[in-house]
């Protein structure tokens, strides 16, 4: 089916009842490979796709979506999008975009991957865990071990003129181990995200979860107490992906940030800067316009210490008679929100070591667990799981696990001491959130 | 759903170069959101999730494919894609279908779709009213309704065909309050497999109430001390607590891979002997009840421990042929977009006999943890954490005051031993748990419990 013309077909019978209609589509593919004892485990492919209708009638804005992209779903789309509309309340500033005057025109598809055969992607993954197991005997399983490969397209078009197409892809691929001495079990992690089948090397991408799990054998918890606290890189970049909602219009505008009124103020040490590139090279969020069909735009959201700016849509922008900065994010199943694309704290100039003498004695924190539910993004608190090393007179010295480390994350911005120069990105889950390590003042450590 | 005829091909079609089980999953599922913010009806989405997940098992070895085109031309297609995963020859097989019956555990008396919009809009604002009133503090409201009615039909190749239907029903209502330059949250989010009858069962007063009463108490509240401490943890959500610590390791996905802490230890002392553990999928009504797993074996009541003894795991039917034993009625999946896996459906300890009030007197300091959020656990290691939504401090047999802002950590196998006293109260807390086959909707449940030395996570020192 061409998705183009049936999308253009829905728009013009959806203008018969509605005054401006847009339909969003989007198509995904997946290839997953997963490794157990040499063998493959799962082996999955897939092809799916939703696509959402939004409408408006008297000035308020209903939806619909459907997985069943046919003929049979216009008359269905279109009726719920309007009984649904009716019950809208003072929504009056969503309006449907009619299009950004010029757009970049970067390609974020890459043809290579899909020219790599198949069996090389599965030799690839069996690698990396033969690699596992023989890298050191204490590895008793490797629990995961999986290739990804996901390809996605994204189609925008409404009756104000709005006719967008763009096309992505990219692959990860990670493992866990579980080591044991003993009675003593740790598991350890690793992943690579890619967009160039090449790129990887299995040695490495082992190694890496093999040495974060054996070097956490042994670990204790410590003395309850504040410490000065070293975030691995990765590991800001996680506790920051759970606080995006704070830079949201939208939860401030709902006073569900206390960033309301804050643009223009230090929240943050004067060497904090985090930016928004929605252009970022191998950036996994990358694109030439949001989801409303609004090009993309570079923004600082934090500019040494100062809030510069927010994630806005239409919607939340028209609320402050401001322009949309090119946030606007949507699931098939969902109503226009933001989310960040590529955001990044800017790198500092120390090396890890540097930052681990200026600790001096502290805790080196390289994983946080419970991001989910140990934190408030309303609030700003936080106290979560963590598991890391102990830093004795400038060194990193023994494993510590079961503590928790608990403070908020305002006062956070601001005890930041020291900016390392070894920026990396996480998975990817709301936008593709990266940091360099960061040496915090203080944090409250709960353990023995 | 499916023509027989159908169904029957698409199964040839996967086995066409080799495996031993084929089997086909259509879900057709109908949802409406409703969310208002600050007394204003902001989002109204309805829609369908239609699509078809082809499952093909060699021995231990699994092939997944998943698409929305349930045309017989394309099911044959993808079941033939899948299968390329595989290079033996077809199978020799022959099929009769035998549709079977299910036990309804799940009756519906009013489908939420035959109810209009506007009386739904009615019950949201309701639900804000109540909670935005309840207190000046309360800055802000969130109220969601949810209506979710899936259909599913699955066939395999051993001669299953079986439909089921789902019919959910949630009502959630968010509350902050500030003060000065405090916010925090209290969170309420009650559901059933049930129709809208659900809310002649509840008044979402007293839900949007409760919510508001959580979150005026944490901005009262003093941030949490830290340190090891007996927990006294309160009934319904608490059972978060053997979710997480105790529950994942027991599913068939980790145990049969032997990266569980709970892996083959089947007939011995794991827990206290205050602690009797059950997954129940037919519980009426239940918010993680359905007739039959998403690979359509009929759910079971299943005791996990009993007085302590490791008496049953939960088990798919893949982990099953690993484990040399037979599906516990625990295969569930988010939706086709998953292959299944061992869950859990509605998980609890069982009631014993203490008195919440006998925990409290007869504990000297510690913390009281009436509400619980959410937290995950390592299965491999058994480590894991949850938030408290409400705290208090406990001081020489008395609540001395509220405490915000505590994670409570352990580790899943050593926290069972250290379990002491059970309560007389059990009650279920409803959530969504995420896992490998996705996020599925699971009952917790305790009653309340004490252990005796949990690692509390606050930012304050002892005092």
């Amino acid at each position: 089916m061409d998705h183009r013309e049936f999308l253009i077909k829905l728009i013009n019978k959806g203008q018969e009842k509605m005054e401006d209609v847009e339909a969003f589509l989007v198509k995904q593919k997946q290839l997953e490979i997963e490794i157990y004892k040499g063998d493959i485990d799962k082996y999955s492919v897939a092809e799916s796709g939703g696509l959402s209708l939004r409408g408006s009638s008297n000035g308020k804005m209903g939806y619909s979506y459907t997985e069943k992209i046919e003929d049979d779903s216009i008359d269905m789309l279109i009726d719920d999008a309007l009984e649904n509309s009716k019950y809208i309340e003072g929504s009056s500033d969503e309006v449907i975009f009619s299009g950004s005057e010029s757009y970049e025109d970067i390609n974020y598809y890459n043809e290579s991957l899909n020219q790599v055969p198949t069996q090389d992607k599965i030799n690839f993954v069996i690698n990396l865990e033969k690699e596992a197991y023989a890298l050191d005997d204490r590895v008793f399983a490797v629990n995961t071990c999986v290739y990804q490969e996901f390809e996605g397209e994204r189609y925008i078009v409404n009756s104000k003129g709005i006719d967008l197409y763009d096309k992505s892809n990219g692959g990860v691929t990670y493992i866990s181990v579980v080591v044991k001495e003993g009675e003593d079990t740790k598991t350890g992690f690793s992943y690579r995200m890619f967009s160039d089948f090449g790129s990887l090397n299995y040695k490495d991408i082992a190694k890496e979860a093999v040495d974060s799990a054996t070097s956490m054998l042994g670990a204790k918890n410590i003395k309850s107490d504040n410490y000065p606290i070293i975030f691995e890189n990765t590991t800001f970049a996680s506790l920051l992906a759970a606080f995006t909602p704070v830079f949201s219009a939208d939860n401030v505008q709902k006073g569900l940030s206390l960033l309301k009124g804050k643009i223009g103020e230090e929240i943050a040490s004067p060497i904090l800067s985090i930016v928004d590139d929605p252009f970022l090279k191998d950036g996994f969020a990358s694109r030439n316009f949001d989801d409303e069909g609004t090009a993309s735009t570079f923004n600082k959201i934090i500019d040494n210490g100062k809030l510069e700016n927010l994630a806005y849509n239409w919607k939340t922008a028209n609320k402050e008679g401001v322009s949309s900065t090119g946030h606007a994010s949507r699931s098939y199943k969902g109503s226009i929100s933001t989310s960040p694309t590529n955001l990044y704290v800017l790198n500092g100039d120390m090396e890890i070591n540097e930052l681990m003498s200026m600790a001096d004695n502290g805790l080196y924190i390289n994983d946080l667990a419970g991001l989910h539910s140990g934190l408030n993004s309303v609030s700003g608190d936080f106290s979560l799981s963590a598991s890391g090393y102990e830093i004795v007179d400038g060194e990193k010295k023994r494993p510590v696990n079961q503590i928790t480390i608990a403070g908020n994350l305002y006062e956070l911005f601001k005890d930041i001491v020291a900016i390392g120069d070894d920026l990396k990105f996480g998975l990817p889950s709301a936008g593709y959130i990266g940091s360099p390590s960061i040496l915090i003042k203080s944090l409250s450590v709960s353990g023995e | 759903m499916l023509d027989k005829k159908v169904i029957e091909d698409v199964l040839y079609a996967a086995l066409s170069r080799g495996g031993d089980f084929a089997e086909i999953f259509l879900e057709d599922k109908y949802n409406a959101n409703m969310r208002m913010v600050g007394g204003i009806l902001e989002n109204n989405i309805s829609g369908k999730d239609y699509g078809v997940g082809i499952r093909i098992l060699d021995k231990y070895n699994s092939i997944y494919a998943y698409t929305n085109d349930s045309s017989k031309e394309n099911l044959i297609k993808v079941a033939k894609e899948a299968a390329q995963a595989l290079n033996q020859g077809q199978v020799d097989v022959r099929l009769n279908l035998m549709k079977s019956n299910t036990t309804n555990y799940n009756p519906i008396k009013t489908f939420p779709s035959s109810i209009s919009k506007k009386e739904k809009v009615d019950l949201l604002r309701r639900g804000y009213e109540a909670a935005k009133n309840y207190d000046d503090v309360i800055s802000q409201v969130t109220v969601g309704y949810l209506e979710e009615e899936q259909n599913v039909l699955i066939a395999n190749t051993d001669g299953l065909l079986v439909q089921d239907s789902r019919v959910r029903t949630r009502y959630s209502v968010q509350s902050v309050a500030t003060k000065g330059n405090e916010m925090q949250v209290g969170y309420n989010a009650p559901g059933a497999s049930m129709g809208y009858e659900f809310y002649d069962t509840i008044d979402v007063k007293d839900i949007a109430n409760e919510a508001s009463r959580i979150a005026k108490v944490a901005v009262n509240a003093d941030h949490c001390p830290s340190g090891l401490m007996p927990v006294i943890i309160d009934n319904e959500f608490g059972g978060v607590l053997f979710h997480e610590a105790c529950g994942h390791a027991l599913e068939a996905e980790f145990v049969s891979k032997d990266t569980s802490a709970f892996a083959n230890k089947l007939g011995q002392v794991v827990a206290s002997p205050v602690v009797t553990a059950i997954d129940d999928g037919t519980m009426p009504n239940g918010w993680g009840t359905s007739n039959v797993d998403d690979e359509g074996t009929p759910t079971q009541r299943n005791v996990l421990i009993e007085n302590g003894v490791l008496k049953s795991y939960l088990v798919d039917k893949l982990n099953g042929r690993r484990m040399n034993t037979s599906s516990t009625g625990s295969g569930r999946r988010q939706s086709y977009k998953f292959a299944p896996t061992s869950r859990m459906n509605n998980t609890y300890i069982d009631a014993g006999d203490s008195a919440l009030d006998e925990m409290i007197s007869n504990t000297e300091y510690g913390l009281y943890a009436k509400k619980l959020g959410g937290g995950s656990v390592d299965p491999a290691t058994g480590d894991f954490n949850f938030a408290v939504m409400e705290g208090y401090i406990v001081k020489d047999g008395k609540i001395l005051k509220p405490v915000r802002g505590a994670t409570l950590i352990g580790n899943g196998v050593k926290v069972l031993e250290l379990i002491d006293m059970v309560g007389n109260n059990l009650e279920l807390g409803q959530g969504m748990c995420g896992a490998s086959s996705g996020s599925i909707p699971t009952n917790v449940g305790q009653p309340s419990i004490r252990v005796k030395s949990l690692t509390v996570g606050g930012r304050k020192g002892d005092e």
